[in-house]
Order: C-alpha cells, then structure tokens, then sequence
C-alpha cells in the first residue's frame, strides 16, 4: 500500500532485516528446500536399493573352492589306457608273496609295539599324577592345566639328506599361480 | 383302484428302488476294498474300520531335509577343570599329494583307536608354484617346475591336557619326509579361507559404510 507511516523504514522485500545490508538469510520458502527433500530421497532409495542387493546376495549360501585334487583331469578318463604288464614266474610271485607276508608281520610288530608304548606311557602318566596329588594338591592342579604355549606348534618333515655345507643356490623367484574362484 | 394300487405300489416301488440304490453303494464299496487291482479306487471312508489301511510312511524314521551349507561352525568351551581343548586343526603340507593323504588318513585312524573327537577331516585347495630361475649366463628367467602343494586338515576336539603332549609325540615320530606338520586352534578366518571370495557383495558392504 501507497500509505506509509513516518516511523517505518523502506525495505525492499521483508526478508531484508535492515536497510544496508545484504540477504543474509535465506528466504524460507523457495525452491532450495524442495532439493533437499529430493536428495534425502533420493539418497534413500538408493540405500534401500543396495540393501536388496545385499540381501539377495547373502541369500545365495557361501560355497566351499572346489579342489583341484580331487577332480581327474579329462586326459586320463578319455581313451582306455591299459598297462602292459611283463608276466612274471612262478618263482618270482612266489618270492614276492613271501616277502610281502613278511613285510606284514614286521609291520604288525610294529605296529603293537607303538601300541604298547602308547599305553605305558599313558599308565606311567596317571600313576605319575596319582603320586603328584598324594604329594602336594597344588602342583597337580598346576600339572593338569593345558599348555597355553603348546599351539600353535609347528614342525618341518626329517630331511633325506643333512644341508650341503656352501651350497650356493641359484637365482630365482616363486610365481604362485593358483586359480582364484569368486562367486 | 387297480390306480391307486399302482401308485401305492409305484410308491413302494420308488421307496424300494431308493432303498436299492443305498444298498447297491455299499456292494461298489465292498467291489473297491475287495482289492481289485483294475478299479483304482481312493475313496476312504473315515467311519470304516479300514480308513487308512495302506498308510506306511508314518512307520518309517524321518529324514531330515539336506542342508545345502552349513554357515555355522562349532567352537567349544575352552575353559574348564580337567582344561581340555578346544577345536584344533591338525595341517599337514607337503608337495607330495599320495603321501600328505596317506599321513592325513593315518592320523584320522589313530585319533580313532585313541579314542579322540575328530570334528571333520578336509583338504585345504591345492596351490600352484611356478619356480623360475635366472639362468647362468643371461638375464632372462627360465622356468624351471611347476610344483603343486597340497594340504589335509584334520580337525580335534576334546584333547585332555594330559593326552596332548603324548598325541603330538607319536604324530611327529610318524611324520613322513617332506610333510610339513602344524597344529593351530581352529578360528572363523580358517573356516573362511575354505569359501569362496565375493568381490561383488564385499564391494557393495563398503558402499553401504
């Protein structure tokens, strides 16, 4: 309206909250706020939609690398492979059956004596800890506890042959080359 | 009234026919449970004393549905008085693959005769070395072997303490040339490097975070 007190101030709009300075404050309705819920919603949807995704994919249950040990290689199924074996003599099957029984009976001597040793040590063991407790409580409650510094243990196979002494061996590197399976 | 008779007795010869009609379903009925292998016939009545007379499939000891994976591992309890052990995987490695299965096959025998928990016995996935070497004269590197390692895992639990150092004594004076022997407790990281590896669902995780 044309009518103005004398007592008011001229403004241009009535977001300016003083005559000299500049909008400042951002009008609050306009377009900017509607963005904002655009964006929230947007940022929304897209987070649902990766939470499906994620979802189907955990859905599928995780399945076990296939070994490479256990599948024959297609060269050895194909065609019908037969070994030629040289006939043998009498007296050969014959030695050779004898020395096979005798080859068993020292292996089942073996056999029960790492059973027996198996079980003296367990009997001298108990007995051992048996006279432990008659001793002292303490100590065998002490010897009962587990090893903590028992595992992780590791150990390397005997070797055929003791280390060359100035062996100097050469030059090389080790490329693992095994197959990685994604699911 | 020769009428009337005849519709008295059409009456009775309807009540009758009515009275045949009822009678006749249980003759077809006896006709189906006579077992005649011709007449396929599913009617059960649920009055008779027969209902369910072929019924089997109760009898017999339910099977449980297959379970695809089992994304569950077992951990047990690893304190306690008599201080047992929990889950221990017991790896051998070696390049030989006949003799790491024989010594793996060996080991699983002999927990049995001791009388030891064994949880599970699996084969890790064969790794594939190239080994090259740098020739004598010359920069470039030549190859030299392909060379396959193979690992067996055989999987304990329930070891006593007092047993253990006598178990690890027999299993190392038993230990074949070339196998490598480790025992480790069994953690989820081992169960996990038995499965596949998902790219996809792993780079969708870091999305999310």
């Amino acid at each position: 309206s044309s009518w103005l007190p004398q007592g008011f101030p001229l403004r241009g709009s009535h977001w300016q909250s003083s005559l000299l300075e500049l909008r400042t404050s951002l009008p609050v309705r306009a377009q900017p706020k509607k963005k904002k819920k655009v964006d929230v919603r947007k940022e929304q949807a897209q987070k649902d939609r990766l939470k499906k995704k994620i979802k189907k994919l955990e859905k599928a249950a995780p399945e076990l690398i296939p070994i490479e040990d256990f599948i024959t290689p297609p060269q050895y199924l194909d065609s019908n492979r037969v070994r030629s074996l040289p006939a043998l003599s009498p007296e050969e099957t014959e030695r050779r059956v004898l020395l096979l029984k005798r080859w068993c009976l020292f292996k089942q001597k073996q056999d029960e004596a790492e059973k027996k040793a198996i079980q003296t040590l367990v009997e001298s063991q108990q007995e051992a800890l048996k006279e432990l407790r008659l001793e002292s409580e303490e100590l065998y409650q002490a010897a009962i506890r587990r090893d903590e510094g028992l595992f992780p243990f590791e150990r390397d196979g005997p070797k055929h042959t003791p280390p060359l002494p100035g062996y100097d061996p050469p030059e090389g590197k080790c490329v693992d080359i095994t197959k990685v399976y994604t699911q | 009234m020769s009428a009337v008779v005849l519709c008295s007795r059409n009456g009775a010869l309807l009540k009758q026919v009515f009275a045949l009609s009822r009678a006749a379903t249980p003759r077809e009925d006896h006709l189906c449970a006579a077992g005649d292998a011709l007449l396929s016939c599913h009617r059960s009545y649920r009055s008779r004393p027969t209902h369910g007379i072929g019924r089997y499939k109760y009898l017999l000891p339910k099977e449980t549905p297959k379970k695809k994976k089992d994304r569950v591992q077992m951990k047990e309890i690893n304190t306690g008085t008599e201080y047992e052990y929990g889950d221990i995987n017991i790896q051998m490695t070696s390049y030989d693959l006949c003799l790491v299965e024989h010594f793996a096959q060996y080991v699983h025998r002999l927990c049995n005769r001791l009388s030891v928990r064994v949880n599970e016995s699996y084969a890790m996935p064969t790794r594939t070395n190239e080994v090259l070497f740098l020739e004598e004269r010359g920069s470039k590197m030549q190859l030299d072997a392909v060379l396959t390692t193979h690992q067996r895992i055989v999987q304990i639990s329930g070891l006593s303490s007092t047993f253990a150092p006598i178990l690890l004594e027999i299993i190392q004076s038993n230990q074949p040339e070339g196998v490598h022997l480790l025992m480790k407790e069994h953690t989820e990281a081992d169960f996990k490097s038995r499965l596949k590896s998902r790219p996809e669902l792993e780079e969708l995780l870091a999305q999310m975070t």
